[in-house]
Order: structure tokens, then C-alpha cells, then sequence
């Protein structure tokens, strides 16, 4: 699974000590866990503050202010409460079993997630679309699980977030394939080098399809993975959260951390096709690798993917949080007559355009 | 007029610009109150009133409408507030008091738990003794708790006998109104 090039938690144990020559699947699984633990986990306590009080600004509000300074440990406390929270007796193990299954299908894609030139776990031609073969498991968890519930929000839940993911999966597979068509290759290295640090470099801004593409790839992800705005399979207001209306407590909490998840992994995967990658200035790059300081750029790497991606995460949210949000219909309806052309369209177009560029 | 591909095709081009233009404009309608620009720097909620906030009861509006009390010394047992409440959640029962022109309104409950501080009730009682006080925390851990009782209990034996005797020394009983 590992290669010897991009085993980069194996150069991160042996800095700190540990004897060299650990078995592969334990680097693997140390290397999984570390990247959750260590990115995604404080990532959504950041991510969940953030959000909350970006919506408060806009919406007049106060915001969390009550724990900690300025309410920044919030995202903590709310762990607590949901921890504690009771569950409901009478939950099935078909529940317990489509539940495991959405987190392992979700999870699943941390193996995949690109976070720096050399922290990426598996690297070829199929990574790019291991997370739409994720996506897919995924939602057949999700809508089983909601079968499995035996309520009507869970059935009617199941089904549209069903139908959400196959709606936004088509035109999410067309656009990705325009970023493959101008870097001609689709291993996030390949990716990555063909873009650069300064924002005229990113695949977004090379030409107006690529901009389409991006669009594109973007709103077919919220349909897809059913995150605000676009998320009428959960939808709060007619089917009670639908899916989640079901769950209590800690399954609620992972539940709703799955979906944080969701919504952090694509934008990582965005930042990574269209918006430059983790790519600094070239010179810094050089240097640093000269000066043998591999660890120092990985880290420097990682925060610059990370501020783009909460960058482009805020950015969704303020459109979330100042539109109404749309009901199942019309999101599939939009997905299916809007977005699955323009995708078709930035496709050709692009295609159209890298050959221009080739002659 | 037939419609043609070309015309097909340009409604639907405008159509999804329209979309998008309708999108970007509620964002931008919000863009100053996140950056608190010009007149709109201020937050439209209050604080809760608590040390935090360093806001106290007296910092509430006005007209706001804490829990309820009744003055029972005025209340004339009239019932308007039990008829006026959309919630059902007051119970009057009263009975002639010490004597006819008098009533003694034994019970007088408000059920919190179904109180949505609505303010009808208030605004029905004529004598004014029915009022919003600035109580904001009512909190309890059994919703029976949530009943507040203003009534002046069932008369009794005792009563009764007490009031004979004032009526018999000529001196008021009390007993408003
Ligand atoms: S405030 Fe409204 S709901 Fe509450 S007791 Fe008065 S009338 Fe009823
Ligand atoms: S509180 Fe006011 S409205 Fe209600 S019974 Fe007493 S006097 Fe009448």
C-alpha cells in the first residue's frame, strides 16, 4: 500500500524515537489514526466554532460566547453534552450494523486523502476516484440505515439521500475529469505539480471551463455528500433531520461528525484538483528540501492546504447560512438540468482546450 | 410564436444566471453585517441577563414578559384571564367570601408548563392584578413544579368563624375587595 517515496510516517516515527523497520500495516494503521487525530478531529472543532459564529455575524446574532474566551470551547463542551447524552432502548442491530458501515464507507477515504506532497497514503491513476466509490457505499449505509429505522422520516430520509448521491455523483465524475484532462495525469502528485502557489497557476483560473468545472464540482460535492445548502435529503423542517431524526447521543455525535467529515474531505479534494494544491513558492520548497528539513515542509504544506480548505468551507457556509434552503427536488432537479450540462459542457471545453494548447 | 432551440437554450441560460444572481445577492446583503459596517454593527439579540453578560433583570426591556404574578389582594376572581388564556393554563375557582359582595378566590393556578407567555391575560384583567414580573428563570426538575399556586386556599371552619365574629364587631375582614 505504501511506497518507500511517500512513507512519510515512517521518517516521522524514527525522528521520534521508535525502532526502524515496523511492520507496513502498522505504519498504515499509526498513519490513519494520526491524520484523524491529528487533522481532522481539531479540524472540526475549528471548523464547527467558526462556522457558528460566521452565521451569527451574518444573521445579527451573538453567537457562542459563554464557554471560554469568546466561546472557543464550545466544539469541547458540546463533545461532553453529546456524550452523555442517553440513548433511546429500543435501537436495532440492523442499526447498529448500517451505521458501522456508513462510518467505515466514510473513513474509508482517509486513506486516500491527500494532505502535502509527502503525506499521501496511496498515490496512483484510481485515487482521485476512490472517494466516489466511497461516496456510493456511503449512501447506501446512509439509506439502509434509514430503512432499518422503520420511522418515516428514516424511509423518506434513505431515499432522498439515495437520490442526492446519484444525482450529484455524475456531474462531480465529469468535472473531476477536467482537472485530469489539463495536469494529464490523475495521482494527486501529478495534480499537485501541475498547479503552483500563486492563484494564476491553479487549475481553477487556467481557463473559463476549468473555472465551470470548479463550480461544478463544488455544488455536485454538497448534493452529493447532502451538505448545507443543499442538503434537503437531512432536511430539518419536513422530515425531521430524516436519517439523523433516528439517532441519539453518541451516535448522533458521530453521525454528525461523519457528515463534518464529509463536507472537510471534499474540500480538501477540491482545494487539491482546482485551487493549487498544497503547493508554496517554488523557491521555498527547493531550499527547504535542500536544507533536508522534510519535516518542516510537510508541516508547511499541510497548514497552507488547510487554510485554503477552511477558506473555501467559509465560503460555503456564508452562502448557506443567507439562502433559504432548497427542497429535494429541486436540488436534483437542479443537479440533474443544471449541473450534470455545464459539467458535460466545462468537459468538452476544457478537453477542447488542452488539445489547442498541445498543437 | 414557435419556439426555436436557440430561444430554448437562451431561457435556460438565463434562467441559471438568474439563480446565480439571486445567490450572490442575498450573500451580499449579508456581507455588512459581517463585517459591521456603517449602522449595522449592532448585534439585534440581547445578551442573556447573567454575570457573563454583566446584564441584570432590570436590563430587560420594559414590556418584556417574565413569569407571571397575581396580586391576589386585587384579583376579583373575574375569570377574564382564564377565558382570554390560548393555552388553557390558568384555573380560577373562587366562592363568595366573607359576605356576598365579597369573593375569596381560593384558586388561582398558573400551569408554567404550558404558559407561552402570550401577555393575553394580562391585558383581560381589568383590576390589574394579573402581571408579567421581570422573572426570567424558571426552571424546575418536575413539571408539576411548574405550577405556581396564587390562591388563597379553600375556606375553612375557621375562616368562617372569624369572619362572624368581625362582622359582629363591625371591623373590616381584609378581605379585598
Ligand atoms: S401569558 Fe398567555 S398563555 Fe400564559 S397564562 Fe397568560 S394568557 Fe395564558
Ligand atoms: S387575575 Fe385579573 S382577570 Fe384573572 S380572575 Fe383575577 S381579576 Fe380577573
Amino acid at each position: 500500500m505504501m511506497t518507500s517515496e511517500n512513507s512519510w510516517i515512517v521518517a516521522w516515527s524514527n525522528s521520534l524515537g521508535f525502532p526502524e523497520a515496523l511492520p507496513q500495516w502498522l505504519y498504515a494503521v499509526v498513519a490513519l489514526v494520526s491524520v484523524f487525530v491529528f487533522v481532522v478531529v481539531p479540524s472540526g472543532g475549528l471548523m464547527s466554532y467558526l462556522e457558528r459564529k460566521l452565521a451569527a455575524d451574518l444573521q445579527a446574532r451573538v453567537g457562542p460566547n459563554r464557554t471560554g474566551p469568546a466561546g472557543l470551547l464550545q466544539p469541547i463542551a458540546d463533545l461532553f453534552k453529546l456524550l452523555q447524552k442517553e440513548s433511546r432502548v429500543d435501537w436495532s442491530w440492523k442499526e447498529n450494523l448500517w451505521l458501522s458501515v456508513h462510518t467505515m464507507a466514510l473513513y474509508s477515504t482517509l486513506a486516500v486523502l491527500p494532505l502535502g506532497s509527502m503525506a499521501v497514503l496511496v498515490n496512483t491513476e484510481m485515487s482521485v476516484f476512490l472517494p466516489f466509490w466511497s461516496a456510493l457505499v456511503l449512501a447506501l449505509g446512509t439509506m439502509l440505515l434509514g430503512l432499518s429505522q422503520n420511522s418515516v422520516p428514516g424511509w423518506f430520509g434513505g431515499i432522498r439521500v439515495a437520490a442526492q448521491t446519484l444525482a450529484g455523483s455524475f456531474p462531480a465524475l465529469i468535472s473531476l475529469l477536467c482537472t485530469g484532462v489539463r495536469s494529464g495525469s490523475f495521482r494527486w502528485s501529478a495534480l499537485a505539480e501541475s498547479q503552483g502557489f500563486s492563484p494564476w497557476e491553479w487549475t481553477v483560473f487556467a481557463n473559463p471551463f476549468q473555472m465551470v468545472a470548479f463550480s461544478v464540482f463544488v455544488m455536485s460535492g454538497l448534493v452529493l455528500l447532502a451538505i448545507p445548502p443543499l442538503d434537503g435529503g437531512l432536511s430539518m423542517s419536513d422530515i425531521h433531520g430524516g436519517v439523523s431524526s433516528h439517532l441519539y447521543g453518541r451516535r448522533l455525535s458521530l453521525f454528525q461528525f461523519g457528515r463534518f467529515y464529509g463536507f472537510f474531505f471534499w474540500s480538501v479534494i477540491t482545494v487539491v484538483l482546482f485551487l493549487g494544491a498544497w503547493d508554496l513558492p517554488a523557491q521555498v520548497t527547493v531550499s527547504l528540501k535542500a536544507g533536508g528539513a522534510n519535516q518542516v515542509l510537510a508541516l508547511l504544506e499541510l497548514i497552507w492546504l488547510l487554510l485554503k480548505t477552511f477558506g473555501l468551507m467559509l465560503l460555503i457556509v456564508w452562502v448557506a447560512k443567507v439562502n433559504s434552503r432548497s427542497r429535494v427536488d429541486q436540488i436534483t432537479d437542479f443537479t440533474w438540468k443544471v449541473l450534470s450540462p455545464f459539467s458535460l459542457f466545462a468537459l468538452v471545453g476544457a478537453s477542447l482546450w488542452a488539445g489547442w494548447r498541445a498543437i | 410564436m414557435k419556439e426555436s432551440v436557440f430561444s430554448a437554450i437562451a431561457l435556460y441560460v438565463q434562467s441559471v444566471f438568474r439563480g446565480a444572481w439571486s445567490i450572490a445577492g442575498s450573500c451580499k446583503t449579508a456581507l455588512p453585517y459581517l463585517i459591521r459596517w456603517g449602522d449595522l454593527k449592532k448585534e439585534v439579540t440581547e445578551g442573556y441577563p447573567d454575570p457573563i453578560s454583566s446584564k441584570t433583570a432590570d436590563d430587560l426591556p420594559t414590556r418584556s414578559r417574565g413569569l407571571l404574578f397575581n396580586d391576589i389582594d386585587r384579583c376579583t376572581g373575574c375569570r377574564e384571564c382564564e377565558t382570554a388564556c390560548p393555552s388553557r393554563c390558568i384555573r380560577v375557582e373562587s366562592e363568595p367570601g366573607s359576605d356576598q359582595a365579597k369573593v375569596w378566590v381560593s384558586v388561582f393556578d398558573i400551569d408554567f408548563s404550558r404558559c407561552i407567555f402570550c401577555g393575553l391575560c394580562v391585558e383581560a384583567c381589568q383590576p390589574g392584578s394579573l402581571v408579567h414580573t421581570k422573572q426570567y428563570e424558571g426552571a424546575a426538575y418536575a413539571v408539576p413544579d411548574l405550577v405556581a399556586s396564587f390562591g388563597r386556599g379553600q375556606i375553612t371552619e375557621e375562616h368562617r368563624n372569624k369572619w362572624a365574629m368581625m362582622r359582629k364587631l363591625g371591623e373590616s375582614d381584609g378581605v379585598a375587595p
